[in-house]
């Protein structure tokens, strides 16, 4: 059975590693290590904007929920948030120590949260402080608002905490003893996942408390994302994409879904939108669309020039990012 | 290790050890190459040029609280975040807190993938300041741990102690840990090359710089080199031995390392003795002077008058020894202090093994998997190159406390199949390990 190539419909370089690349509106937003921000345009690839954000370098940038605003973290000691479509500056955000390494847009997309070290800092989106988290036990390494935006949750070393905006203190903790390097909370708000630097994801239901722990990755589940009905988890860590069933009992006690094609690791994992269409990027520059439910055969696949480092669905397309700086948007 | 990977250099000291001065000097040396420093502890580093990050030590545990599983957290992280940059540096230099155990350090290297693919560790250099070492030795754990981790030991401020102290801190030195270079220093003054192109991980670079690093260990002392004539006496006094062994050979200009390692490989085990008022011959070849009552005397003969050079069997202060010509004292034109097989430090010492011939594969595996379970917490560090039964090619091994890499190297062709392993840490019983290696002989 041949999988089918998708089409290719801008390709261009960026000149710097793509640290996210996001359909935005008709066109596409990069945001590259070297601290740019490219807008191109979605039908040719022409660059219509490019601002530099940062004078040293970046080290990661968030879309807002809607696509109005985009931020960018900084090795300068700030992050910034720029208008998507345009480009223009909207707001800069100061932090205590000099690399931001995370950031990430409330579900309304009026607040955003960076990751400054150990501590955590809240702005309005047009850089109004909102509030600051006491040092956490070590470095923040990821964040993501609550489904109500009143909570935030952080990933370090020991765990998982939770922290009210409105109490402006940690109100959980979910405790394990180790290296958490990725965070994704599923679109219900019933379920954080981590991947840990021991070769495992965790995840903790915040209804129990309960933590169930799948182990055996050969490495470190980096990326992780869920579809929109909160029922699948796919995690990386692996050449191929483990996928988790959250429907009926699972996926505690129940074997995985395991999607083989990648010849490397899988660097880059997105859902669509509406249905559970899972795209995949991997380290050998090869990106797969799959369909979980219905098969455990790519149903297309598409090329890159280097590590996949960003994938986002848009209106009836994929846009890609890639290490050597190559964004590409395929059709759908 | 591949020639893509970027070399990573790992700075220990104690505070006020110089750490700051060599980094600057690193730095600011016209070396050509782009160096990313990523430190601890804020020095006074004026550079521009160079990209200095800040990183705060979070040594984090892999699993179950097993110290051999502890790597740098945010070492990981900023290392993952370099490579992002288009501009690639051909260099890291990562400095460690004064009071930091270099294990967590090292270990990052062996444990996490995503730095092991990229980055390859070079080095671990600790420098200790010659005035302070001793005191800190005695003292402190920390210090002996980066002692004894350590491929280049930078004995810095040399300028502030006396000849004598110096040899006695260099020997112990060298006791502690017989695979490191000791370097001695005045302000961090060392040649580049010497710190920053280590291959202290990279068994085939560092047998490249010096042939003979895994040898188990000199059998001697102290080696000098003298300008003799005819009639040179050799003078002792009464000292710790009943006896001790010299050897007396050319020297030409040749360096004293060089000879040290020509010397070494002649060395018999039982040497001819010579009783008081023998004679001595300028040939190479071991002699074991047996003392007597009071002082005594032999005399050299040498071919002709040049520079000879004596190497002892223990120290000569130990027994008072002097070269005499006319009856006054002969003073080395240079001389060095060599890490002597036993050890003075009675926690952290250096054990070589050493075999002709090939060892069983699962014996060895066997062996060295029960060594490392029984006493990982204890070796710091270990390195070996072994010939294993039915391998055309040496198998290079490399371990930091519990974690063993182990990789085919070149092959042996027609050189004859040793097997050199040694182990740095707290504690080690010589006897025992030698039983054990001797059993995996097959």
């Amino acid at each position: 059975m041949s999988v089918p190539e998708l089409k290719k419909r801008v390709d261009v370089s960026v000149e710097g590693y793509v640290i996210a690349a996001y359909p935005v509106g008709e066109n596409v937003l990069a945001a590259t290590g070297e601290g740019e921000l490219f807008l191109l345009d979605g039908a040719t690839g022409r660059t219509l904007e490019r601002v530099r954000a940062h004078a040293g370098r970046a080290n990661a940038a968030a879309l807002s929920p809607a696509g109005a605003h985009v931020v960018t973290c900084g090795q300068d000691g700030r992050a910034r948030v720029f208008d998507a479509r345009t480009l223009v500056p909207h707001a800069d955000l100061p932090s205590p120590s000099a690399w931001v390494e995370a950031a990430t847009f409330s579900p309304k997309g009026d607040l955003v949260a960076i990751a400054c070290g150990r501590r955590v800092r809240v702005f309005g989106v047009d850089g109004s402080p909102v509030v600051e988290s006491e040092d956490h036990p070590s470095t923040v390494t990821a964040l993501t608002f609550g489904r109500d935006g009143k909570r935030l949750l952080t990933a370090a070393y020991g765990g998982v905490c939770v922290f009210s905006l409105a109490e402006r203190r940690t109100i959980r903790r979910f405790e394990w003893k180790g290296s958490l390097v990725s965070l994704a909370m599923s679109p219900d708000d019933k379920v954080v996942a981590c991947g840990s630097q021991d070769g495992s994801v965790h995840f903790w239901r915040l209804s129990t408390g309960r933590d169930s722990a799948m182990t055996g990755y050969p490495f470190k589940p980096k990326s992780l994302a869920w579809d929109s009905a909160s029922s699948l988890l796919a995690t990386g860590g692996d050449t191929k994409v483990t996928v988790w069933d959250f429907q009926g009992k699972g996926p505690e006690g129940t074997a995985p879904i395991q999607l083989d094609a990648h010849k490397g690791l899988v660097s880059s994992l997105a859902f669509a939108e509406r249905r559970a269409l899972l795209a995949s990027g991997g380290e050998e520059t090869a990106v797969f669309l799959w369909e979980p439910r219905k098969s455990r055969a790519p149903s297309a696949f598409g090329l890159t020039d280097d590590v996949v480092t960003s994938l986002r669905f848009g209106k009836g397309s994929l846009v890609a990012g890639s290490a050597a700086g190559r964004v590409t948007l395929f059709e759908m | 290790m591949t020639g893509t990977k970027i070399p990573v250099t790992v700075l220990t000291g104690f505070l006020g050890s110089g750490k700051t001065t060599l980094l600057n000097r690193i730095l600011t040396e016209n070396h050509g190459q782009r160096i990313a420093v990523i430190e601890n502890e804020f020095g006074e580093i004026g550079i521009d040029q160079a990209l200095v990050i800040e990183a705060d030590e979070e040594v984090f545990e892999m699993n179950n609280g097993c110290i051999c599983c502890t790597v740098r957290g945010d070492l990981i992280r900023i290392l993952g975040n370099l490579v992002k940059r288009r501009d690639k540096f051909d260099r890291i230099v990562v400095e460690t807190t004064g009071m930091a155990d270099p294990s967590p350090v090292a270990q990052t290297f062996f444990v996490d993938d995503d730095t092991k693919d990229l980055f390859a560790l070079d080095g671990i250099v600790t420098l200790v300041d010659a005035k302070h070492v001793s005191l800190h030795l005695d003292e402190s754990d920390e210090c002996k741990e980066q002692v004894a981790f350590a491929d280049v030991i930078v004995l810095n401020k040399t300028d502030l102690v006396s000849a004598e102290e110096l040899a006695r801190v260099e020997t112990r030195l060298r006791a502690m840990n017989s695979l490191a270079r000791v370097v001695r220093a005045e302000h961090a003054k060392v040649p580049m090359d010497v710190v920053l192109d280590v291959g202290g991980f990279d068994l085939d670079r560092a047998l490249e710089k010096k042939p003979t690093f895994l040898e188990p260990e000199y059998p001697f002392e102290w080696g000098g080199v003298f300008e003799l004539t005819e009639n040179v006496e050799l003078k002792l006094e009464p000292g710790p031995d009943p006896a001790i062994d010299v050897v007396v050979l050319p020297a030409g200009d040749e360096p004293i390392e060089a000879l040290a390692e020509r010397v070494m490989r002649a060395h018999q085990k039982d040497p001819s003795s010579v009783a008081p008022d023998g004679v001595v011959e300028a040939n190479g070849e071991w002699r074991r002077l047996v003392l007597g009552e009071g002082t005594c005397r032999w005399r050299i003969t040498v071919p002709r008058p040049g520079p000879y050079a004596l190497f002892t069997q223990h120290l000569p202060e130990e027994f008072s020894l002097e070269l005499l010509a006319q009856g006054r004292a002969l003073a080395p034109l240079r001389r060095r202090d060599f890490a002597a097989g036993h050890t003075h430090d009675a926690t952290v010492s250096s054990v070589g093994l050493s075999a002709t011939g090939e060892l069983r594969p699962e014996a060895l595996q066997e062996w060295i998997g029960k060594v490392l379970r029984e006493q990982g917490t204890d070796i710091f560090r270990m390195k070996g190159i072994v010939a294993l039964k039915g391998s055309p090619t040496r198998l290079v091994l490399q371990g930091v406390h519990m974690l063993l890499d182990t990789n085919q190297d070149k092959p042996w062709g027609d050189a004859p199949r040793t097997n050199d392993i040694v182990f740095i840490g707290r504690n080690l019983d010589r006897e025992k390990l030698e039983a054990g290696f001797r059993g995996c002989l097959a």
